[in-house]
């Protein structure tokens, strides 16, 4: 007799998520504590290479400045990471079956895979902004912002990890990705510095670049100084996440290079 | 009934070069199987740095010694790119061969220790210098280098290359999978590279980390590549060298021995 599954399969749901969680808390030193240490230094670096030279914006020290935009940084790198690297292992390794074959539907199998790489994000966030904490004063103006905007870019580089993920053949493709694309888009999105600083042509460049508003919204959060409109930020990301949903739904749903 | 001659031992002399050079081939076609990503990869990376330290200072901004930062940190990048590179291309092969059981043909070879050394050694430094280069090139139309002395560069950067292939090869006999890998390269490769002075004047560190940093063999490989690219060093360039030639053969001997003992290499 078949199983009655209700509108939502919670257990499958959860059982995904589970799976997609344990996947990386297996190998915590690589997937967390590696992020904390990468940004801790690159936080070393840029103040001792930059600190002297860029003047403070307001009260606000380079270094402070410079915490938000590497917390957000380890976020996109790691939620991508998380999503097109199981997928990618799954398909080469045969056992994409296993989440083809269980009653889940494209929605569940698309929620299921994007909580974990939110998870992933948020997680690697927290552990980096604590391990900032430790050197330098990171204070909070508006923790809603934080929130708004670790969740939603946990959210769209999960799905953009999905993307990859699913369209992506063998590892080389996604390391492709992320060299050519993901961190291009994560360093020239005014990680490192205030995009008023750049001149008129890259300023416009910038500000097509929706990464761009993650972090700005972000730092917003902690420093209470944003260099683009709050509210374009937001509805931006908004839009963005909502249209990789969409795309994400529909490579699952019609099975492109995932069903033969 | 005379033996077939050509079923008899072969001989090789002092050294199976033929031997040495397949292995060094057989790795510098795997680093060119993956050019996209081997070369692409860094070379991408390193402009982004230099795009972040030109955009966010306009260019601006002394080092010493009459450089501008941008100067300055032009060849600490480069080298970064290329120690990474030794790393990878000395421990990935070695990671590689011992996953897939490959290693059994290197080990069943008529090659000795010291030959399979070399063979892994040289073709991680001679991938590593390419990918260097490569880099240096894609970065000259960005930053006026003075390139007083191109040999010096070169001198250090085989150094530096060979410093870090070994320590790939040695990371990767010891490795017993992938994560073992990457645990080298966050935690040791990457603090090596990067708290080495390859991103920042010397001077902007307190004094007891001034004297740290000597300890850091990194250090070393880009003070030296600075100086034969630009003039500036930090330190004594011959004093640098002997340090880095010192590191090389320790290294080389180090990874030598283990392979003679068959150190996770052999049941």
């Amino acid at each position: 007799m078949a199983r009655e599954l209700g509108a939502v399969n919670w257990r499958g749901l959860w059982t995904l998520y589970a799976k997609e969680v344990r996947r990386f808390l297996n190998v915590s030193t690589q997937t967390i504590l590696a992020p904390v240490v990468t940004s801790l230094l690159f936080l070393a670096i840029f103040t001792l290479a930059l600190g002297r030279t860029i003047p403070s914006l307001g009260s606000v020290s380079f270094a402070e400045f410079l915490a938000p935009g590497l917390i957000m940084m380890a976020i996109l790198q790691n939620s991508f990471a998380n999503t097109s690297s199981s997928l990618v292992i799954s398909k080469i390794q045969g056992n994409i079956v296993d989440l083809l074959m269980p009653p889940l539907s494209p929605s569940e199998l698309t929620l299921g895979l994007a909580s974990g790489g939110l998870s992933r994000g948020l997680i690697v966030g927290l552990s980096v902004g604590l391990g900032m904490w430790v050197f330098i004063p990171i204070g909070l103006y508006d923790p809603v912002f934080v929130v708004f905007h670790a969740v939603n870019a946990s959210l769209m580089l999960a799905l953009l990890g999905m993307v990859g993920g699913i369209w992506a053949e063998k590892f080389d493709h996604i390391a492709a990705v992320t060299n050519f694309v993901i961190t291009p888009m994560s360093f020239l999105s005014g990680t490192f510095y205030s995009i008023e600083r750049l001149p008129g042509n890259w300023q416009l460049i910038a500000l097509l670049n929706p990464f761009f508003y993650l972090i700005d919204g972000f730092r917003y959060g902690f420093i209470g100084h944003a260099d683009g409109s709050l509210w374009v930020g937001a509805l931006v990301v908004l839009t963005v996440n909502a249209g990789l949903w969409t795309l994400v739904h529909r490579m699952i749903s019609t099975g492109y290079h995932l069903k033969p | 009934m005379e033996p077939n001659p050509s079923l008899a031992p072969r001989s090789f002399g002092r050294l199976n070069g033929r031997g040495v050079w397949t292995l060094i081939y057989r790795d510098l076609r795997r680093y060119w199987k993956y050019g996209v990503e081997s070369i692409g990869g860094p070379i991408v990376s390193s402009l982004l740095f230099l795009a972040v330290f030109v955009l966010a200072l306009g260019g601006q901004g002394e080092a010493g010694g009459g450089l501008t930062f941008v100067q300055f940190v032009a060849p600490g990048i480069v080298m970064f790119a290329l120690m990474h590179s030794g790393f990878f291309n000395g421990a990935a092969p070695l990671v590689h061969d011992k996953h897939e059981g490959m290693i059994q043909d290197v080990l069943s070879a008529p090659l000795n220790a010291f030959e399979v050394a070399a063979g892994y050694g040289l073709s991680a430094t001679l991938n590593a210098l390419v990918t260097g280069v490569a880099v240096l090139a894609a970065m000259t139309p960005f930053v006026a280098l003075p390139f007083g002395q191109p040999l010096v560069a070169l001198l250090f950067a085989v150094a530096g290359a060979a410093l870090f292939g070994l320590t790939g090869v040695l990371i990767g006999l010891w490795a017993d999978k992938w994560d073992h890998y990457s645990a080298a390269e966050s935690f040791l490769i990457l603090p090596l590279g990067v708290l080495s002075g390859a991103f920042f004047p010397l001077d902007s560190l307190p004094a007891l980390a001034r004297t740290l940093i000597l300890f850091n063999p990194a250090f070393h490989v880009i003070d030296g590549v600075r100086y034969g690219l630009t003039g500036y060093a930090a330190w004594s360039p011959a004093a640098s060298l002997a340090v880095l030639l010192i590191a090389d053969l320790a290294l080389a001997w180090l990874v030598w021995r283990l392979i003679a003992i068959g150190y996770k290499i052999k049941p």
